[in-house]
């Protein structure tokens, strides 16, 4: 089949659960409703039984938008964990062995590899570069990693590795758009926007969608890989914070105490059922729940957040330190949010992108560094939710927007003052942990350099489709309607990698 | 004579009775309703596997041409008038299941065979979707009713009536003024306009209400807060870094324009081709910045020619939705599924946007510059000298020049280097670094200008035609430097045609590898600065050069590429911009009414069609956008697409009777329309409902009630401002940055940090805030506000504890709280129940009732206890630092605190 012809066929198949649709706008709701003996999405139908059209078109009561609801089937995780790398690591030194790669080491790299091929900085011909790390294999499954990560090492055979991830995207923002939202443009919902539109969140104090940042900048896209796109802007991540407010806005002014909160919610809320008696618009009775539950998310929040009272041992595996801004920090506060019953917690780490312009961005330097802070709090998150019980139905995803060339970077055609590789799309590594995954397996093959794939290609839509899937989501079924169409996650692409499946 | 019939001749009649009582039922006599009956059929059952993106069999039911065609089998699916030959009709009906269709789905029923053959019988003919038809002049109903106060009301009492509903009775004279004041003016009304209505008893006073209230300046503030959205404003460049970029002049422009209610065809052709439109000053060059706040893409490695490509697609895409209503994105990709739009036609529509001057270059040229001060003393002089003294045209490219620096060639477009290389938007050369600039037309081009900046004295600049192995073209010295941009002149010999130039640094000064040489942002190619032989010539020129470095307040604009720079645009395959496919040339969809016979096909062309009264989409657009501002719902929901995938209107006929009062009779006047609609008894109903009508109409579809909607974030700010008496009323200017919590911003490769603005600039209206696309104004955000990206023709409403706690919590929403505490006290005396109540009143303009005033009396008493024994957390309340604050005070300041978050204070009633 031609390429034209997969793509057509694509198109087609989305047409034609449009057209299955036709009927009723609200066609998820009832989708579920059916497929779940429909639950708690009853009272959400009993208004369309007249033959007016609703006027609400898709799967959200925009006066309880975050009620809990059930997937379309049993999933086997409940939450997500999703660790970015911003700035994208280099597979090389990390989890992709190449012994080959070593002895090329200094060599002019070969007119094959640069033919028709552009990338971000590479200019003219640049010379190989050798590893920079060396390898050994760890575990029971003999899972090759580099001994940048001493610690990951020994939770080896927790890990499902894919090592032939790829992306058409070789610039910072747009590659982690597409990871993140299935769009390299803005205006797509992220992935946690859909999880939380599609699950709501089991806990009512919380927020059901977290991003917490660490290493100093926001991620090159922008608060958009946390956006809502076209859904209600009720599931945009909410970031959390190390510092100030852990929720923008969760504290009460100061010289007002918790008690003058509590009359004062009281109030509003008094004033407002005699409002409701007066105009009987149930979205008052609503405003008053929300009164009611942004009075204790102002508890609860600050509590999820404070890794004060967290044992000495915890502090001691993951290497946090309470009150500062740290990767580490972040890390213990996902593990506290999924036990509290959020949905999707999404970390994003700054400072990956190791061109080779500063020693702070050398593959040799720098990024051993960057490895030393995040390798033992992400095995301490692996033992943790172990231990808890909540690694099964935790899925832990590790991950970055691209990897990086086997070539040394010659920005402008120039040689560098430090070693550092350019921007690659084809052949990066990411892994997955928990939640319904098969530890100690390995997914795709690059060539005996880390070029190009050999085999197992991996798309941002194939992992969307699988992180959907452990949800209890068919990413093919799973749309909003917006502009006329129905929309999904994984757009037009996107296989589950049932080889990595437990 | 007994008439005696046999029993066998009464049963064949009979049965032929029956026969033909069904045909009639089947066929009734009345013709098909493509649009109602047919298109239904297909969108619903065929269309999946025989439209736009696939034509399974050879056979495609979009466009009648299509549809009539032979198919791969050699049949045709339809012969007009004859159902019996009609290779449709027999595979819908056949009993096989292998040979009916649909194919592996549910069979049509009977009816729906019945209409299909009745319409084929009929000659098969298509009809046009509501949308795309003309828009006409509908018949007013002449209902008669009391409650019915004009035009709209006629069309609104119908449908009540069909839907069996009651109109409701006018709202209260407080809840209507505060309802109309927010709506037309984004603000609640000032005490005293509000005491004139509501001592005016006359049945004149709501009229003259409306009158003042459309007169008012706030009045361009409220509806340019909503035009952002759709112009996707930002004071940044959004991506990566999401550097700043100023384009509030073009905000200016609008409030302006809504203020002077320009006719609405004006307001969108300046807009889309103001720079087009003969003899266009600053005021239209600046009302085309609705098309530069497209993002542009500095992040290292990127490719501008792409990102040019996307922000030309954008330009598509929102010209569409926001203007036209409907979603035309599909068909970048294929033909459209649903709408008869066909894949080159986006392409086609594409070409009047391809050729504008912007390039993805980091500096958003081209920019308008308006020089200020003694700049535009100079500037005013040096054209007068023009005008005086050469030619027309010459004067013209002079001044065309200086304020938009085009046409130059961005030094981006250089390549092949070696020593060299692209620095951001700049061509960076090392010693004896080369790279070519190519397909330069040096027709008639007597003088070569670059600007750069460099490092070193002693440099030259080597310009070579078309190989560097030949003698130098010209040779121009480079300097250094030290205070920044430079412009370089050589006189040049014009040489006929398009070449291709070899541009090479050489210093004999520096190192041989020396990194830095020299770097450049444009070069032009064109006549010397004219009028040498006239008297004053030194001094003209003197001031033409002290331009080049002045440095003028600038706005990104469009600017048109001359012939020589003139872009084919080419079909994408698949919407793949890398894939080029066969060229195009620029028009309109076919099935839109032509372009006007005076329209040029260009974007100004294009806006004058958009504006014709015979384009169907455009009046409908934005008559149903005023109506969802006004009403919480579009006639037709979907604002965003009017095609055949969008809501059907539920008013269709007063969607075009407002539509085509809209153009003809009010000229396109938006104020004029929006009076109309508020004083409509269906605008002014009380929005006061019961169980039974949220149950038969839960979203107010129908109009037996007013509408009950929550506030904008921005509405919300401007009304705590308004309220609290700490709002400015300054209008106009750069963005501000009132209070925002720390550490907010934080892009990449940015330094930029939230600059608290001084002074009344904290409290602009919130239209004027600083808006980053990255990371915007929270608190507006938390309110559905958009993040600016793209187009956003709809905000959907939510309900959220985050909206709850920014309006508990934020400063910014404290600060507000605590002046009004003060502005109570003052109001009610020294009896704090009359401060409340007061107070209560001063935001409602009606009493509270009883009930919810000792609520906030019995807060008040729980507060005042705490901040009795406790000094330091009333100062805290108060936010005082030094002196004490009374306890009184800090307790007035919670009771403000919970009245801005009453739900009657949060929502239009």
């Amino acid at each position: 089949m031609t390429q034209k012809e997969i793509h057509n066929q694509r198109l087609v198949k989305e047409a034609e659960t449009r057209l299955l649709h036709h009927y009723t706008r609200r066609h998820f709701i009832k989708e579920s409703a059916m497929g779940l003996g429909a639950l708690a999405l009853g009272s959400l139908l009993t208004g369309c039984g007249n033959t007016q059209k609703p006027i609400v078109d898709n799967y959200f009561d925009p006066a309880n938008p975050l009620a809990p609801r059930p997937p379309m089937f049993p999933g086997k995780a409940k939450s997500v964990i999703y660790i970015h790398m911003a700035g994208a690591p280099s597979q090389l030194e990390l989890f992709s062995y190449k012994p080959e790669l070593a002895k090329l080491d200094g060599q002019d790299c070969p007119p094959s590899l640069l033919e028709g091929k552009k990338f971000a900085f590479i200019r003219g011909v640049p010379k190989m570069l050798g590893p920079q790390a060396a390898f050994r294999q760890h575990g029971q499954s003999g899972l090759w990693l580099s001994d940048n990560l001493p610690h990951l090492a020994t939770v080896a055979d927790e890990i499902a590795m894919l090592n032939a991830v790829t992306t058409d995207q070789f610039n910072h923002a747009p590659a982690q758009l597409l990871m993140h939202s299935g769009s390299a443009r803005q205006g797509r919902p992220s992935m946690g926007a859909w999880v939380t539109y599609g699950l709501g969140t089991e806990n009512k104090n919380l927020p059901g969608f977290v991003v917490l940042t660490s290493g100093g900048n926001n991620p090159d896209a922008g608060k958009s890989v946390w956006g809502s796109g076209f859904l209600p802007s009720v599931y945009q991540g909410v970031q959390c914070r190390g510092e100030g407010d852990p929720v923008l806005f969760i504290k009460d002014p100061q010289g007002m105490n918790r008690d003058i909160r509590k009359a004062s919610i009281d109030a509003i809320n008094k004033v407002n059922h005699a409002q409701y008696e007066e105009y009987k618009d149930p979205e008052i009775l609503s405003r008053i729940a929300q009164y009611e539950m942004a009075y204790k998310m102002q508890i609860s929040v600050p509590e999820v957040m404070n890794i004060n009272d967290e044992p000495a041992y915890i502090h001691e595996m993951y290497g946090t330190k309470p009150g500062e801004a740290r990767f580490a920090n972040n890390i213990l506060l996902a593990r506290k949010l999924v036990e509290k019953g959020v949905r999707f917690v999404q970390l994003f780490d700054w400072g990956w992108d190791a061109h080779g312009d500063s020693a702070d961005n050398a593959v040799d330097v720098g990024l051993i560094n960057k490895c030393r802070s995040v390798d033992k709090p992400i095995t301490a998150l692996l033992l943790d939710l172990k231990q808890r019980g909540l690694l099964d139905e935790t899925l832990v995803v590790w991950g970055a927007e691209f990897g990086r060339t086997p070539m040394l970077e010659n920005r402008d055609g120039k040689k560098m003052p430090f070693k550092g590789r350019d921007h690659h799309g084809e052949g990066f590594s990411m892994w997955m942990a928990g939640g319904g995954i098969k530890g100690g397996t390995t997914y795709g093959e690059t060539d005996e350099i880390g070029y190009s794939i050999v085999n197992g290609k991996t798309e941002a839509f194939d992992i969307q489709a699988t992180i959907l899937n452990q949800l209890g989501f068919d990413h093919e079924k799973f749309t909003y309607e917006s502009q006329g169409r129905p929309f999904r996650l994984t757009d037009v692409g996107g296989k589950v990698i049932h080889d990595i499946l437990s | 004579m007994k008439l005696r019939l046999p029993k066998k001749f009464l049963l064949i009649a009979s049965l032929i009775l029956v026969i033909a009582f069904i045909t009639l039922a089947i066929y009734p006599k009345q013709t098909i309703d493509f649009n109602a009956e047919v298109k239904p059929i297909f969108n619903k059952k065929c269309i999946a596997c025989h439209g736009g993106v696939k034509q399974q069999a050879g056979f495609s039911l979009l466009f009648r041409e299509e549809a009539l065609k032979k198919t791969e089998s050699g049949k045709y699916a339809i012969v007009p008038g004859k159902p019996g030959q009609s290779e449709m009709i027999r595979r819908i009906t056949e009993k096989d299941p292998e040979e009916r269709m649909p194919y592996k789905h549910e069979p049509l029923s009977d009816k729906e065979i019945a209409i299909l053959k009745r319409w084929i019988k009929q000659g098969a003919k298509w009809g046009q979707h509501w949308a795309y038809a003309p828009v006409q002049e509908e018949k007013v109903p002449s209902k008669k009713n009391e409650w019915i106060k004009n035009n709209i009301d006629q069309f609104v009492y119908q449908k009540l009536q069909q839907e069996k509903l009651n109109p409701a009775a006018e709202a209260d004279k407080a809840t209507l003024l505060r309802r109309v004041s927010l709506d037309l003016t984004g603000l609640p009304p000032d005490s005293a306009s509000a005491q004139i209505f509501l001592s005016d008893n006359s049945p004149t006073a709501y009229e003259k209400l409306v009158d003042n209230l459309l007169a008012t300046k706030s009045y361009g503030e409220r509806w340019t807060s909503l035009w952002l959205d759709l112009a996707r404003y930002a004071d940044t460049k959004g991506y990566e870094s999401d550097q700043g970029r100023s384009i509030w002049k073009y905000r200016d422009w609008l409030i302006k324009a809504f203020n002077a209610d320009k006719p609405y065809n004006d307001f969108l052709i300046e807009q889309l081709a103001g720079d087009l439109m003969p003899g266009a000053d600053d005021d239209k060059y600046i009302a085309t910045a609705f098309h530069r706040n497209s993002m542009t893409n500095d992040e290292g490695g990127t490719d501008n020619e792409e990102f040019r490509t996307i922000a030309v697609v954008d330009r598509v895409n929102t010209t569409w939705s926001a203007l036209m209503g409907t979603t035309f994105n599909c068909v970048q990709c294929h033909s459209h599924p649903y709408d008869p739009f066909k894949h080159e036609e986006y392409y086609k529509f594409m070409a009047f946007f391809n050729n504008t001057r912007d390039e993805d270059t980091e500096m958003d040229y081209p920019l308008l510059r308006q020089y200020t001060g003694k700049d535009s003393v100079r500037f005013a002089e040096l054209m007068s000298w023009l005008n005086k003294n050469v030619a027309q045209q010459q004067a013209k490219e002079n001044y065309h020049f200086l304020k938009t620096w085009q046409p130059v060639v961005n030094s981006l477009k250089c390549d092949e280097f070696t020593n060299g290389a692209q620095t951001g938007w700049l061509t960076e050369l090392r010693n004896y670094g080369t790279c070519r600039l190519k397909n330069v037309s040096l027709n008639n081009s007597t003088q070569f200008m670059f600007r750069f900046v460099s490092i070193h004295n002693g440099g030259q600049l080597e310009v070579y035609v078309d190989s560097l192995q030949t003698k130098p073209y010209c040779v121009v010295p480079v300097w250094e430097t030290s205070k920044g941009w430079s412009v370089a002149t050589a006189t040049i010999a014009p040489i006929p045609g398009v070449h291709n130039l070899y541009l090479k640094y050489v210093n004999s000064k520096i190192k041989p590898d020396h990194l830095n040489g020299v770097l450049m942002e444009w070069f032009r190619f064109s006549q010397p600065f004219p009028g040498k032989d006239k008297p004053g010539y030194a001094v003209a020129k003197n001031l033409f050069d002290s331009l080049l470095y002045a440095k003028p307040e600038t706005t990104p604009v469009m600017v048109e590429n001359g012939a020589d720079m003139f872009r084919t645009t080419n079909i994408f395959e698949r919407g793949n911009w890398m894939v080029k496919g066969d060229a195009v040339t620029a028009d309109v969809p076919h099935i839109m009414n032509p372009m006007p016979a005076t329209a040029p096909k260009n974007r100004l062309g294009l806006a004058l069609w958009m504006t014709d009264k015979k384009n169907p989409l455009t009046a409908r657009t934005m008559v149903n956008r005023l109506w969802e501002q006004l009403f919480g719902n579009g006639l037709a929901e979907t604002l965003e697409d009017l095609g055949t995938q969008g809501m059907p209107p539920t008013h269709r006929e007063l969607l075009d009777y407002l539509s085509w009062k809209f153009m003809n009779e009010y000229k396109w006047s938006i104020k004029q329309l929006l009076k109309e609609m508020v004083l409509s008894a269906t605008y002014r109903q009380s929005s006061v409902t019961n169980e039974e009508l949220i149950k038969k109409d839960p979203n107010n579809i129908f109009y037996a009630r007013g509408p009950r909607v929550r506030l904008t974030g921005e509405q919300l700010r401007d009304q705590g401002l308004a309220i609290s008496q700490l709002l400015s009323s300054k209008m106009y200017g750069q963005s501000v940055m009132p209070f925002q919590p720390d550490n907010i911003w934080r892009s990449p490769y940015n330094a930029a940090t939230w600059q608290l603005s001084k002074g009344e600039d904290q409290y602009r209206r919130a239209l004027y805030t600083y808006w980053k696309r990255t990371a915007p104004y929270p608190s507006m955000i938390t309110f559905d506000g958009a993040s600016r990206e793209v187009c956003a023709t709809r905000r959907i409403r939510t309900n959220t504890p985050l909206q709850a706690l920014t309006t508990l919590n934020d400063s910014a929403f404290l600060i507000m709280a605590r002046s009004f505490a003060i502005r109570m006290q003052q109001l009610g005396g020294s009896d704090v129940k009359n401060q409340i109540a007061k107070g209560y009143e001063a935001m409602l303009y009606k009493p509270a009732t009883a009930v919810k005033l000792n609520a906030l009396i019995e807060l008040y008493n729980q507060s005042l206890t705490t901040y009795k024994n406790d000094a330091t957390a009333a100062k805290e309340m108060a936010g005082e630092k030094e002196k004490p604050v009374l306890p009184e005070t800090a307790a007035m300041m919670v009771v403000a605190n919970a009245l801005f978050n009453l739900d009657e204070w949060l929502n239009k009633n």
